[in-house]
Parts: C-alpha cells; sequence; structure tokens
C-alpha cells in the first residue's frame, strides 16, 4: 500500500480531508525526524517505538583474498513493535 | 537515547507545527495508528514517504530442541512486523550520528580503528609466525637449538631451520591433492566396473529367453535319435552352434513342421512389442478366435503363447475350409490344448 492510499484510509477514519492529513503526516514524519536526529527515541502509542540503533564496527574477511577489513560502527533506524501488534500480526 | 518522544509531546509538537488544535492531531495520530494496522493485515506492506515501508514478514517454522529435555519441537512460522527505512532517513541518520558518535569519542576512551588496524597487523603476524613462513621466527627458533628436536639432531642449526621449514607446507599441500585424485580414480573405476556388471547382467536376463527358445525349435526335431544324451549337456553345449546359424536352423523346421500340418504358409510376422498371437490372428485371418493355429504352428520355438520374446518369427498359415470351422471338435480340441498352455 501506498502513502496515497494509507492517507485516504486516515482521513477517513479521522473525519480530516486528505489534504489535512497528508500535511499532518508529513509534519509528523519531519517531527519523528528532526526527533531522531537530537539522539531522541520515538513513542508511538499503540504501534511501537522508533529508535536509533548502534551497530558495532565488525572485521570482516574477504573469502578469495582473505583480506581482513573493518567496517565502522554505524547507526541504524530501528522500529520496535509493541506486544500487541506483534501478537497481532502473528497469525494473519 | 534514553530519552523518548512521547506519544503527547508527539501530538503537541504536531498541532503546534501545522497550526491545527491538538484534539484534530490527536484524531490524527489515533487514525495513524488503528489504520496503519489494518492497513498492514489486508495489505501486509505499508509505505509511508518521509518515513519509511511497514512490512509483514513470514518467518518459516523451523526445528529446534527443548533445552531442558533435549527433544526436537518445530518453532511453528508467524508473521513479524519489519521496518524498512527510506534511503533518505537512512543515510541522514547514519551521517548524524557519525557526530554523535565523535562526541563520545571525545568522552570514552574509544578505541580508534587505526590502532586496532595496528593490533591486527600484529596478529596477522603472530599467525604467520606460527606457521613458520615468517623470517621473523626464523632468528627466534636459533638461540634453542636442544630444545627443538628437528634442529638437535642436525649439525647445523643455523641453517637447518630455513630450509626444513619450507617444504614441509609444500608436501603438506600436495599429498591431499594426490590422495583426492586417487579416490577419485577408484571411485570412477568402481563404477564402470559396476554399471558393465550391470549390462552383462540386462544382457543375459534378455538373451536368456530368445536363446532357450532357439535352442528348444534346434532340438525339438533332432532329440528322438540322441535322447539318452542328456537334455541339460546339449542345451550347455549347443548354444554356440545355435549363434552361428540360428536361421538356418529354422529354416529346417520349418520345412518339416509345415508338412505335418499346414501346407500353405502365408507369410511370416515377427513379434513386435505390444503385438500378440490374437492380434496377429484377428489381422489374418478376420477373427482372433483364430489365435490356437497360429500357436500350433510355432509351437516348436513358443514355449507359452503370451510370453514371446520380441522379434521372434510367427508362421501364419493359410487355412482351410476344415479348419476355418470354429465348431469342429478338432479345433475345439487345440483351443483347449492352447488354452491349457497359457496356464502353465
Amino acid at each position: 500500500m501506498l502513502t496515497k492510499e494509507f492517507i485516504g484510509l486516515v482521513s477517513n477514519e479521522s473525519g480530516l480531508s486528505k489534504k489535512e492529513t497528508e500535511q499532518l503526516l508529513t509534519t509528523m514524519n519531519a517531527i519523528v525526524r528532526e526527533n531522531l536526529m537530537d539522539g531522541k527515541a520515538i513513542q508511538l502509542q499503540g504501534l511501537g517505538a522508533f529508535e536509533i540503533k548502534e551497530r558495532k564496527e565488525r572485521v570482516i574477511v574477504h573469502p578469495r583474498t582473505g583480506e581482513r577489513t573493518i567496517v565502522p560502527s554505524k547507526n541504524q533506524l530501528v522500529f520496535r513493535p509493541v506486544a500487541t501488534i506483534k501478537d497481532e500480526l502473528k497469525n494473519i | 537515547m534514553a530519552e523518548k518522544l512521547s506519544w503527547t509531546e508527539l501530538r503537541r509538537a504536531l498541532a503546534k507545527r501545522t497550526g491545527v488544535s491538538e484534539k484534530t492531531a490527536g484524531a490524527f495520530l489515533n487514525a495513524v495508528q488503528a489504520q496503519l494496522l489494518e492497513a498492514l493485515k489486508t495489505d501486509k506492506q505499508v509505505k509511508i514517504n518521509g518515513l519509511g515501508t511497514f512490512k509483514v514478514q513470514a518467518v518459516a517454522p523451523r526445528k529446534s530442541v527443548n533445552v531442558t529435555t533435549g527433544e526436537e519441537i518445530i518453532i511453528e512460522g508467524y508473521n513479524k512486523l519489519a521496518f524498512t527505512p527510506e534511503a533518505g532517513v537512512r543515510e541522514l541518520i547514519e551521517s548524524q550520528e557519525s557526530g554523535v558518535k565523535s562526541q563520545e569519542a571525545d568522552n570514552a576512551p574509544v578505541i580508534d580503528p587505526i590502532q586496532k588496524l595496528g593490533a591486527q597487523a600484529e596478529e596477522i603476524v603472530d599467525i604467520l609466525g606460527d606457521l613458520g613462513q615468517s623470517p621473523i621466527e626464523a632468528p627466534a627458533a636459533e638461540p634453542e637449538p636442544v630444545v627443538e628436536p628437528e634442529s638437535a639432531p642436525a649439525p647445523e642449526p643455523v641453517f637447518i631451520p630455513e630450509p626444513k621449514k619450507e617444504p614441509e607446507p609444500e608436501i603438506i599441500v600436495q599429498k591431499p591433492k594426490k590422495e583426492k585424485k586417487k579416490s577419485h580414480f577408484w571411485r570412477d573405476t568402481l563404477i564402470c566396473v559396476v554399471i558393465l556388471l550391470l549390462l552383462l547382467a540386462g544382457g543375459y536376463f534378455f538373451l536368456r529367453q530368445e536363446l532357450s527358445d532357439i535352442i528348444r525349435s534346434f532340438m525339438a526335431p533332432v532329440e528322438t535319435e540322441e535322447v539318452v544324451v542328456g537334455e541339460p549337456v546339449v542345451l550347455v553345449e549347443e548354444p554356440a552352434v545355435v549363434e552361428e546359424e540360428p536361421a538356418a536352423a529354422e529354416e529346417v523346421v520349418t520345412a518339416e513342421e509345415d508338412i505335418r500340418v499346414y501346407n500353405d504358409i502365408l507369410l511370416t510376422e515377427e513379434i513386435t512389442p505390444g503385438s500378440r498371437l490374437a492380434w496377429i490372428a484377428k489381422k489374418h485371418y478376420g477373427n482372433k478366435i483364430y489365435w490356437p493355429y497360429l500357436y500350433d504352428a510355432n509351437k516348436d520355438h513358443i514355449s507359452h503363447p503370451n510370453q514371446i520374446a520380441i522379434g521372434t518369427p510367427i508362421r501364419v498359415p493359410r487355412l482351410t475350409e476344415a479348419q476355418m470351422d470354429t465348431t469342429s471338435t478338432a479345433f475345439l480340441q487345440l483351443k483347449q490344448e492352447a488354452e491349457e498352455a497359457c496356464k502353465k
């Protein structure tokens, strides 16, 4: 499902116009991004949390040459769903 | 990272940013929450621009072991929710976080990657040294010639360690290769032998029937004279002769047999895969009821009417008026005989 369809569903549910919904959604995304940049996690009630997780640096070995290189650590955006969501989606 | 932006904070920020009331912002967020779940249930995938994609992924059932009892259990498959951030978002977070990390690096004594590389280089050198290929290791071995069993018996302890160590790894590398090749060779020959044996067995199995048929047809007329000699002996000796000239033998037989019962041979037909005597009878006489005549005419080289080797020639005799009579006692008797032959 694409964003447009999702906006349609949300506007139906909330009674807001599609335009308003779209605006709200983009703003929400912006807020989420900004807060993540500030090092904050975002808790979405009943859905889950957006967090930043650090992937530690690790050594990889080139299978052919045996060359060793270090993959530097980096950070990833992770979404951790709430237990209720997990359970609901477990058996569809 | 410990900080979390709560639901209320998000709502407030959203309302502030867009200029709508907090109530509508709350309604929107609730709608998002409800609809995202619904959409995931129906579509299994929801893409939200500016954030990423939520996807329901199936996890296949897998085997596991009960830790306490040690018995095998199957963990059933289920679905999980996966989130993939948009490329732009991902890059943004990666780039931004490196800045945060540098701050951390200032605070805590984090190990420098270059330092680690140096440590690795040392490690590699150590490993190489253990293998005995590094030049650094060789002089190290020199000061203790008595302790090493290799260098002790040698007259020149200084020079020997190096040449000795060099050839060893080569031999180790070469030996397994040879063994592998050998094992391949043996395996291949074994397979060849097995295939050959199978072919021979198959050939014998197929030829056996034909051979015995030919021998029997050849023996039938001659038998009366050499009865006492014993069948098995003749059977064993004969095959070579029969193989050389089976056609000639058959011709003789036909001449003798035909005179007795059937005067006129229409033609000779070879048994093909799927053909039967009844079939041939229908083809030439117009009725399959006459198949006993075919059996009778070819009795000499057919042991069982339903088990005739493919390629066996079948003589098709011309039937006289009397023979065509299916109600005659002679025919009925012949038919009975033929049917009994089938039951053998």
